[in-house]
């Protein structure tokens, strides 16, 4: 479970200091499937990035399974970015040289699992994002949903309890992003990881079981539907 | 997938940026190897023709005589070779053993005089342990009395030719000129300047006369079996002739000579740190390229979880690749110029035909390769790659991962 307890964030821009974030409370429970909405500046990318452990709060406390993370050193975040996090990016920021195996192979090069272990995930989570055949592929022979695709997957491979998905589906066209999305939805359901995207889309927001609604670094709307379409 | 994997496709990212800077260290370390081969040829070369027409391997003086070699003091010399020459004879280690008689002369063509060495040798043991009689390019070697060989520059110099007249000058022991009459028996091409051009060899009965110094001699020349462990026959020869002696190796009493060539080394260090800087700063450009580019790269590594010792570690894989391949081809480069060097030289000597220079040595310089001195060269390369890339790596890796994901 993540519960963030009257969060805050500064930026510092020359001598000004810049609130991103002034307040935030929730909790998400694991397996929970939650889009992070709001206009453009409200805070998503830098609330995603807390939760990641890629930056700190300004204030406030952020417990994951009761840890405070912020009294972490960097090598102890590292530690869990490593085992417990995957992020998805709006980029796709696959590595360039390596192909889409390789780049799933990544964060694995990280983890002590047999080579036959390794390979079978692999393989598997290529498979199951709909990659099968394109194992052997540099992301310059991709599509940008092809590539968000073996984001997903490398995301995923290490067996995270969260992925951190920022704007995943910002670079897609329409057709692509739903197709994505319901991959994570899938994958939601079948791995019960939990799933925290960010989004200004409305078609993700339709998506999603639950909707933080941000804006100005608050929150305005947490709400929750039964189930999104498929 | 290993790190060394990645950064080997790294590499191969930019093929001709990877190429231009391989070829800078190759430049670079190319030029100091080839410098290197120049030098050890340059000694090489000086070396032997110390130990082959001036000194051999060791030199047996009157005590007190080396110390004012250089004004040829004639009342310190040895006045009988013959005890030297049987007290040593045995020692095992020395291959032969020959005197000699070193004065100062001037030898006149009849029109113009010119001061030179006078060297009195003994005929037949000279040449068992010099060259000097292999190098005798026009006419003959000594064989009598009234004989004289100079050396092809000396000879033109004085426009004299084999079968030419010259007059010898020279003061006795006693103070006393005299003179003798030569004929040119011989033309000499040493390759050592100071034989081919300030050099007149006379049988060494001739110069004992000439000088009045009866049996004596200013040295004796000892060659040795081996060349490497002068140290030992030294002492041996040493302790067997008395205190009224003084031994000494060929490099002692070189040692100016090769001291001057530790000035020219330190002086070819100097320009290959110059030609090795030039290549640094190619290989810091392009890894400072290398790095920036991929700062979001290293965030998105850093999100995974990766440590900043291993971002390091794959970049400094990285530029040691470059490293590695620009110094191969550096080595080869220099090798294949070396190669070269050995076979052909190079000719130096228009360069130097007006100056009078010590270097005991002609200038067609032929190289002489130093493997070891490659291989340093190879890894000096390498190491200076990888120094050159921490410096960027270890910056990038400093930002946090939210700023390295938010660069473009
Ligand atoms: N490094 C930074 N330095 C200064 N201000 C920043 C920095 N990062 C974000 N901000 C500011 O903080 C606010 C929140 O930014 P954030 O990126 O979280 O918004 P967002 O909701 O993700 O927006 P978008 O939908 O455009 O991605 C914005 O006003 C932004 O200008
Ligand atoms: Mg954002």
């Amino acid at each position: 479970m993540i519960e963030t307890i009257d969060l805050h964030k500064d930026y510092r821009i020359g001598k000004v200091l810049f609130p991103a974030l002034r307040g935030i409370d929730m909790k998400i429970e694991d397996g929970e499937f939650t889009a992070i909405a709001g206009p453009s500046g409200s805070g998503k990318t830098t609330l995603l990035n807390i939760i990641g452990c890629l930056d700190v709060p300004t204030r406030g406390k952020i417990l994951i399974d009761g840890t405070n993370i912020n009294e972490l050193s960097s090598r102890r975040k590292a530690e869990l970015r490593k085992t417990q996090i995957g992020f998805v990016f709006q980029t796709f920021n696959l590595i360039p040289v390596l192909t889409a195996y390789e780049n799933v192979e990544l964060p694995l090069v990280l983890l002590n699992l047999e080579p036959d272990k390794k390979k079978e995930r692999i393989v598997a989570i290529l498979e199951e994002v709909g990659l099968g055949e394109f194992i052997g592929r540099r992301p310059n022979e991709m599509s940008g949903g092809q590539q968000q695709r073996v984001a997903i997957a490398r995301a995923l491979v290490k067996e995270p309890t969260m992925v951190l998905a920022d704007e995943p589906t910002a670079n897609l066209d329409s057709t692509t992003a739903k197709e994505i999305l319901a991959l994570m939805q899938e994958l939601n359901e079948k791995h019960g990881t939990t799933f925290i995207f960010s989004t200004h889309d409305q078609l993700v927001m339709d998506y999603s079981r639950r909707t933080i609604n941000l804006r100005d670094g608050r929150i305005v709307e947490d709400k929750r539907k039964p189930k999104g379409p498929r | 997938m290993k790190l060394l994997n990645i950064a080997w496709r790294n590499v191969f990212r930019h093929t001709r940026r990877t190429i231009i800077t391989a070829a800078a260290i190759s430049v670079g370390l190319s030029s100091m190897i080839f410098m290197n081969t120049m030098m050890n040829g340059a000694d090489k070369m000086a070396s032997r023709n110390i130990i082959d027409f001036e000194t051999s391997h060791l030199e047996v003086f009157a005590k007190d005589y080396y110390r004012e070699e250089g004004v040829f003091p004639l009342d310190t010399i040895i006045e009988n070779p013959r005890y030297i020459a049987d007290g040593i004879k045995d020692i095992p280690g020395i291959k032969g053993i020959t005197p000699r008689v070193k004065f100062q002369a001037s030898i006149s063509n009849g029109i113009d005089e010119l001061p030179v060495l006078g060297m009195g040798i003994d005929i037949e043991n000279d040449r068992r342990i010099f060259e000097t009689g292999n190098s005798v390019v026009a006419g003959r070697y000594l064989q009598n009395s009234g004989d004289v060989l100079i050396g092809t520059d000396l000879a033109n110099d004085m426009s004299l030719e084999v079968g030419s007249y010259i007059t010898i000058i020279t003061k006795d022991r006693n103070g006393t000129y005299n003179a003798f009459d030569l004929e040119v028996a011989g033309l000499l091409n040493t390759g050592h300047p100071l034989f081919d051009r300030n050099m007149a060899v006379i049988p060494i009965a001739q110069a004992q006369e000439l000088l009045a110094i009866e049996e004596g001699v200013t040295e004796m020349c000892i060659r040795a079996i081996d060349e490497e462990t002068l140290g030992p026959l030294k002492e041996k020869v040493s302790e067997e002739i008395g205190a009224q002696y003084e031994v000494f190796t060929w490099k002692e009493m070189n040692a100016a000579i090769f001291e001057i060539s530790g000035f020219k080394r330190a002086g070819q260090f100097m320009i290959g740190l110059v030609v090795v800087i030039i290549a640094a700063v190619g290989i810091i450009n392009t890894m400072l390229m290398a790095v920036m580019e991929r700062i979001p790269e290293i965030g998105t590594l850093k999100a995974m979880g990766f440590t900043n010792s291993r971002i390091v570690r794959m970049f400094i894989y990285e530029g040691g690749i470059i490293g590695a391949f620009g110094s191969a081809l550096g080595c080869l480069i220099g090798l294949l110029i070396s190669i070269y060097l050995v076979h052909v030289g190079l000719d130096f000597s228009g360069l130097f035909e007006n100056v009078d220079i010590v270097y005991p040595m002609k200038f067609i310089i032929k190289g002489e390769i130093d493997y070891v001195n490659m291989l340093y060269v190879f890894l000096f390369g390498i190491l200076v790659s990888v120094i050159v890339t921490l410096w960027p790596v270890r910056k990038a890796t400093k930002l946090e991962p939210v700023d390295a994901l938010r660069h473009v």
